[in-house]
């Protein structure tokens, strides 16, 4: 499946036939797909659908059991650095140290990234994430939502072209779920492609261009999000999920 | 190259800036090695066997089962809130989170040493001053091939759930040559032996530090990989 055909560069992912199973059990099941750059791909699926698999794939975190996939040109097999330059991941797991402060956490991070001056990207990213009173407190005392924009800034520190999210809505209140969104889209005018897996049928509506649906490790559906209704896409969806077919 | 050594020295950093702030890799480290020795004064009588004979198994025995929980507990910290997976898609090599690591262990647990040292030299009765740059250097290299074959078992068990059980069955036998060298060692120059008299030993803890790193360095991605 391809969102925009029409595109003559190079795509940023680019998914063949890829598969992934865990023992007897198929997470991801045949999988091809294309996201150019710039869009924002959002991925709805019940639990066990594979979204997060699909994710770790992409991310070069798990290998696929067959099949290829490109990301920002880089084959994910490969496991290479200048690949892991360009992308961002925010997962269920906040990636950050509880006994660090903000500061020494993203100071770290920045290191790693090997970016120049890393005391004053941490600095500016501490401050980005609105936790400039609170840098030098540790992390493990922060709320759910303090830790998800610091998580943000921790994905986004090395200004990558592409992003993962994994349910990034998971556990926060309407305020900073606003903040967020309007992140996201801060980053999607930015031209950054952004591929986001969420179960919230309004939020990923609202959010992505393209919309797809992940049943069983493969996708039921994938199409230009052109102003869907959420409550007909709904009742499609758990149509979808509940075992009733679609194109 | 600079950036590789940036990122060692990252990790490095973060390790010790952890431990400063929580002092919980340290203080059980220590107060378990002197336990060992408290055990060992208790069973063994010194009255009938020479502390010089028994003192470098007791040491070297303290040093390995004390430094077993800082290992086991350095990859517990990268695991908690998922922390290795926010290095591992970092554009680190992994082996520069290898020696990151190996750095870092050494570093606590020679600091462990220098604690407890002392502790053994006033229990056992025995001045390690006179023989102290040969004693550093043997005890720097048993460390070294310790912590080298420990740290790459420690990032294996570390995704296990009998982590804790497994890292000693995994690390002890392997640790075999090591351990007899580095006691064998350790009593000779008690012995006021030079050590020009245990290049044999010598070079078999040498020849095991540097198969022990080069298996890490060539394994350590399948490890780390998901």
């Amino acid at each position: 499946m391809t969102l925009s055909p029409s595109s003559t560069v190079e795509p940023a992912i680019e998914v063949k036939n890829i598969c992934k199973s865990f023992g007897f059990r198929r997470a991801v099941s045949n999988l091809s797909f294309e996201v150019q750059r710039g869009e924002f791909l959002t991925i709805f699926g019940a639990n066990g659908a594979g979204k997060t698999t699909l994710l770790n794939i992409l991310s070069g975190r798990t290998r696929p059991s067959s099949g290829t996939a490109k990301v920002a040109g880089f084959d994910v097999t490969e496991a290479n650095p200048k690949m892991r330059k360009e992308i961002g991941v925010i997962s269920h797991a906040t990636c950050l140290y509880p006994d660090l402060s903000p500061l020494e956490n993203l100071e770290f991070y920045a290191k790693m990234y090997g970016l120049d001056r890393p005391e004053e990207c941490a600095e500016k990213a501490v401050e980005g994430a609105g936790l400039k009173k609170r840098r030098h407190d540790p992390v493990r005392t922060f709320s759910r939502g303090m830790l998800q924009r610091l998580t943000i800034a921790r994905a986004t520190l090395h200004q990558p072209s592409i992003l993962f999210l994994d349910e990034p809505f998971t556990g926060l209140d309407p305020l900073a779920s606003g903040a967020l969104k309007d992140y996201l889209r801060s980053l999607h005018t930015d031209q950054r492609t952004l591929l986001m897996t969420t179960h919230d049928i309004s939020c990923g509506l609202e959010m992505g261009d393209h919309i797809a649906v992940q049943i069983d490790g493969r996708f039921a559906l994938m199409e230009p999000n052109n102003g869907l209704d959420p409550v007909a896409f709904e009742s499609r969806y758990m149509n979808l999920i509940t075992g009733g077919k679609e194109g | 190259m600079r950036e590789y050594l940036n990122q060692i020295i990252a990790i490095v950093r973060k390790d010790f800036l952890t431990e400063m702030k929580t002092r919980e890799l340290f203080s059980s480290m220590f107060v378990f090695a002197v336990l060992v020795i408290i055990i060992f004064i208790f069973t063994v009588d010194l009255s009938i066997t020479r502390s010089n004979e028994v003192g470098p198994g007791v040491m070297w025995v303290a040093i390995f089962f004390s430094g077993a929980i800082g290992l086991n507990r350095s990859f517990m910290l990268e695991k908690e809130n998922g922390c290795m997976q926010g290095l591992l898609l970092t554009p680190a090599d992994r082996t520069a989170i290898y020696f990151g690591k190996l750095i870092s262990n050494l570093g606590f647990l020679t600091l462990m040493e220098a604690f407890i040292l002392p502790v053994f030299m006033v229990f056992f009765n025995i001045d390690l001053l006179p023989h102290f740059f040969p004693l550093l250097l043997v005890i720097f290299l048993g460390t070294l091939g310790f912590c080298a074959i420990g740290t790459l078992l420690a990032s294996l068990a570390a995704n296990l759930k009998t982590r804790d059980i497994m890292l000693p069955i995994l690390l002890y036998p392997l640790m075999v040559p090591i351990a007899i060298a580095s006691v064998r060692m350790t009593g000779k120059i008690l012995a006021g032996e030079p050590l020009s008299e245990m290049l044999n030993w010598m070079g078999l803890v040498l020849c095991f530090d540097i198969i022990f790193t080069g298996t890490a360095v060539m394994t350590i991605d399948h490890i780390l990989e998901e």
